[in-house]
């Protein structure tokens, strides 16, 4: 009997529990859908304040660091800011986390130099010429011909050899090879499918001809060639060639003692925190200006107390969220340049066929009216985004092809202007609207439209910019819903939008961002059988201008920049995504830093010119 | 008492064989993998692919359970992904910082924590009782990830007495006495923060036993041969109300694992808590399993050199 009570009681219990439960989910989804309204007048607000002050434009910055005087030699205190640990496979061919391209970048360099437009140019470690490779199975393939200088040295006194270019080939082309590097750009080499496939012994389209001259022929000669197509890296042979390829990567050459050709060579590691480098003073550019660079790293949530207490002179990348607050830091100059970077919203219009390795369009998904996603490009303010969320270090996208490309931006091209009145025409044109009365569109057959926006985690203006987007529709009077009511972290993001190909039907649109490579060339993120193309989209004008953009006709640079002018406007046209921010890159240098520059056409470019940098004081001043 | 340990120990055997299934499958079932982060236009996705296959990623995962248990029996952990190196030889670099964190934290604890609950004890309900009371409960409510971050701010950067970041200073020669003493004086202050905030059991523990003690027969018996104050509290009670605290050292161990993932990350030390949760967020499997079942190993391992203790302590506990 007793017991029976107490089952009673506890069922009871589980209901009122239950009850409870049920009430307080009601009253988030109640509070969720009344808390945009509140965001958007607190932004309201910061607007008011922001027309008036703390807003910043790349006028704003200095791209070259004001200090110029003599260096000193001394130290220079490097901050790589990353919240985490470098994982030390410190070699061009190996590496695959950005820490470590930034570490090894200190002392080992690209053979080929690249100007601000991206070209290779001849001013690097390695001069080039071309000469057309004609034969019955590649009718216009090219042959690039490489001489090395001759006094370009290995930190160990070795010279770089061809052999050790080609090494890098051989090595990435390895059926046993483990990293990250081998692609497309590696098998448009003659001989490489066969070297890759195990077939060959060598790779026949490169040829070592003596000591300091290569030649690499590749099937079909295109202009992607020479913004980034050659891999420029070479990997000193006489250290690795005893090294079974599959074990390289966690040997000591690459981890404990890596050498290079760069200006500093590495004097000892502390591994995952810190590097040491001391100056090689037989760099082939000169004599570097420092004695020594002390690497080490510093987390995001610290930088600014390192900066200002000069524990670091300069770090590789300011987190913009921070800036703001940081902008009149009394001892540390910002610099900046547009950034290779463009953030978008992208439209899901079918999905990955795995079998065929291409996009398949769905004419029949939720997004494949134009005139839906024109409207939803009108419908959003991206400038008052730019200004609100980030004090204008990030401001309002145009087109697909970001300003840091300038002689392919088509700046011209006004991209989407804000105008909720006319994104509500074109839906009301096109048949979206409400037939129920509840104040939100229908799609033209009368049915229910919902639409499910994915949006990634990660940043502090991560919710309330989603939440503005959102917003931003439903004044237009779409129904867009976040994606599970909440946002995705960035795994989970990548994974239900389709890097791996299963692409989940549950997400209609999603905001993402592209760093994007030194090559204009948008191939990889639109081409039809590109897995990076999210929004599955493909149309034969896009496939036609794209191919047109790496043809023989496009190293003819006007021809190019045409063709990409057509490209940017017909992505305007067709909408498979729309782009929503530029980016600046922001870089702080402590006022005893000379010699540094983030313009890309200065002679003091601090990627090519990394020798000159220098300090002017024996210690780094501190923050008053 | 061997029988007793060894029974212990036979029970630990299948604790660790379902914590090792849990781990690797929740592992597995996490979204993304360490190829997610590589989402990159300059890296070809087929080569992403390839390597997905290579790596056996798309096996079943008892398949895949079976190949890494096989491994582990062995001491071989698989490779990391993300560092390109064996697991072993990662967590070897890093177990070694995060023991001497933990041994430091371990003995500064002891070093605040005893002196404080004897003299709690001795004094119960004086102003220095209430005080020390005061301060061990202000330990216990204190979020250690907060006072972590704290301390940092005012130790590291405000007054700049400690580094802030690393486990040595760069370009020092392992093996010198300068190396050694930069390798302490980096793991000063993460150990003092943590040691600081974690003495508020023991320092309870220890006030409660010596108050118990106190009014034993035993206590009186001594007092009443006229054994001085000092001798009574030295010799026979902090000698019995040491016991309980000896049995707590093995809980002591997984409070530290707790505590090191979020210190470790706090000030930067590259130890086995920041790997642990580094490898969780860029998805490197074979060093998130490794870690984790290392430290639920730990765990285990504490909790049965806790029981041991007891035992040895208290035999009324082997019988059972």
């Amino acid at each position: 009997m007793s017991k029976n009570s107490l089952t009673k009681w506890l069922f009871a219990l589980m209901l009122a529990l239950l009850l409870v439960v049920a009430a307080c989910s009601d009253k988030t989804s109640e509070d969720s859908s009344d808390e945009p309204k509140k965001s958007e007048e607190k932004e309201d607000e910061k607007d008011g304040e922001d027309s008036e002050e703390g807003l910043y434009t790349l006028e704003d910055f200095n791209m070259d660091a004001s200090n110029t005087g003599e260096p000193i030699g001394g130290t220079l205190n490097y901050g790589l800011v990353s919240d985490t640990v470098f994982e030390g496979t410190l070699n061009f061919n190996f590496y695959d986390g950005n820490p470590d391209a930034v570490v090894i970048g200190w002392f080992d360099e690209a053979l080929l130099g690249m100007d601000e437009n991206f070209m290779y140019t001849q001013d690097g470690a390695a001069t080039f010429e071309t000469e057309d490779y004609v034969t019955d199975e590649y009718p216009d393939g090219v042959t690039f011909t490489f001489k090395i200088r001759d006094n370009v040295n290995w930190h160990d006194g070795n010279p770089v050899t061809a052999e050790d270019w080609a090494f890098s080939y051989e090595v990435i082309g390895h059926p046993e090879y483990t990293g990250v590097r081998y692609g497309v750009d590696f098998a448009e080499i003659v001989g490489m499918d066969e070297y890759h496939a195990g077939e060959a012994d060598t790779i026949s389209g490169i040829e070592v001809v003596d000591e300091k001259t290569l030649k690499i022929t590749y099937k079909r000669s295109n202009p992607s060639l020479l913004t980034g197509g050659i891999w420029p890296y070479a990997m000193p042979k006489h250290i690795f060639e005893d090294i079974p390829i599959a074990e390289m990567a966690e040997s000591d050459a690459v981890r404990k003692n890596p050498i290079g050709m760069g200006p500093y060579k590495v004097d000892s590691i502390v591994p995952g925190e810190s590097v040491v480098y001391k100056k090689f003073e037989d760099y082939w550019r000169g004599e570097p200006a420092l004695d020594e660079v002390v690497l080490k790293v510093v987390s995001p949530q610290t930088v600014v107390q390192e900066l200002e207490t000069g524990g670091v002179d300069m770090v590789n990348a300011f987190p913009a969220d921070q800036f703001v607050d940081n902008a009149d830091m009394s001892n540390v100059e910002f610099l900046a340049n547009i950034d290779l970077y463009y953030a978008y919203v992208g439209f899901k219009l079918g999905n990955w066929d795995a079998e065929n390795k291409k996009v398949n369009m769905d004419p029949n998904a939720k997004m494949a009216d134009v005139n839906l996603r024109k409207a939803m490009a009108h419908a959003v303010d991206t400038d008052a985004v730019g200004k609100n969320f980030y004090h204008g270090i990030r401001w309002k996208a145009t087109t697909l092809i970001p300003p840091s490309h300038p002689e392919y931006h088509d700046a011209e091209n006004p991209g989407f202007e804000y105008d909720p009145e006319l994104a509500k025409q074109i839906l009301d044109d096109a048949g979206y609207v409400d037939v129920d009365g509840d104040g939100l569109r229908e799609n033209p057959e009368g049915e229910e439209l919902v639409i499910n926006y994915a949006a990634m985690s990660g940043s502090e203006v991560a919710e309330p910019m989603a939440k503005f987007f959102i917003q931003s529709w439903q004044n237009v009077g779409l129904n867009v819903q976040l994606l599970d009511g909440r946002l995705q972290e960035f795994n989970t993001f990548y994974d239900r939008v389709g890097q791996s190909g299963e692409d989940d039907p549950a997400v209609d649109i999603y905001s993402g961002a592209w760093g994007v490579g030194s090559d204009v060339n948008p191939y990889g993120l639109y081409g039809p059988d590109q897995m990076f193309n999210f929004p599955r989209y493909e149309s034969e004008k896009n496939s036609e201008l794209l191919a047109e953009g790496i043809s023989a006709e496009s190293f003819d640079l006007e021809h190019r920049k045409q063709v990409y002018k057509e490209w940017q406007q017909l992505m305007i046209d067709e909408v498979p995504v729309f782009p929503t921010l530029y980016a600046l890159e922001i870089v702080p240098v402590n006022k005893r830093v000379t010699n540094f520059s983030v313009d890309r056409a200065s002679d003091i470019y601090y990627d090519e010119n990394r020798y000159k940098i220098g300090v002017t004081a024996e210690e780094a001043e501190k923050a008053k | 008492m061997w029988k007793f340990s060894l029974r212990r120990i036979m029970i630990m055997i299948p604790q660790l064989i379902v914590l090792s299934i849990f781990i690797f499958v929740l592992a597995k079932m996490m979204p993304g993998d360490a190829l997610s982060g590589q989402i990159d236009p300059n890296i070809d996705p087929e080569r992403i692919e390839e390597i997905r296959v290579q790596m056996g990623w798309y096996d079943p995962w008892h398949e895949q359970y079976a190949s890494w248990i096989g491994g582990v029996v062995t001491g071989d952990f698989g490779d990391s992904f993300r560092f390109k190196m064996p697991v072993t030889e990662i967590i070897s670099q890093r177990i070694v910082n995060s023991f001497w964190l933990s041994l430091v934290t371990l003995i500064l604890t002891y070093l605040i924590a005893i002196p404080l609950g004897i003299t709690s004890g001795r004094y119960n309900d004086t102003l220095r009782d209430q005080l020390i009371q005061g301060y061990s409960y202000l330990g216990f409510a204190t979020p250690l990830f907060i006072f972590a971050l704290v301390m940092l701010w005012v130790f590291g950067f405000k007054l700049g007495w400690f580094p802030t970041s690393g486990s040595v200073t760069p370009g020092l020669e392992p093996g010198t006495f300068d190396y050694f003493m930069s390798k302490f004086y980096h793991l000063l202050l993460p150990a003092l923060s943590m040691a600081l905030i974690a003495t508020y059991n023991t320092i309870l523990y220890l006030r409660n036993e010596i108050v118990d003690t106190k009014q034993k027969d035993f206590v009186l018996t001594a007092k009443a041969k006229g054994a001085s104050e000092t001798r009574i509290y030295n010799q026979h009670i902090l000698r019995n109300s040491l016991l309980p605290i000896a049995a707590f050292f093995g809980y002591e161990i997984t409070l530290l694992i707790g505590g090191s993932i979020f210190i470790e990350n706090i000030f930067g030390y590259p130890g086995m808590g920041q790997l642990l949760v580094e490898s969780v967020t860029l998805r490197d499997y074979s060093v998130v399993t490794a870690t984790t079942l290392l430290f639920g190993a730990a765990s285990v391992l504490g909790a049965l050199l806790s029981d041991i203790i007891l035992s040895i302590v208290d035999p009324r506990i082997r019988i059972k």
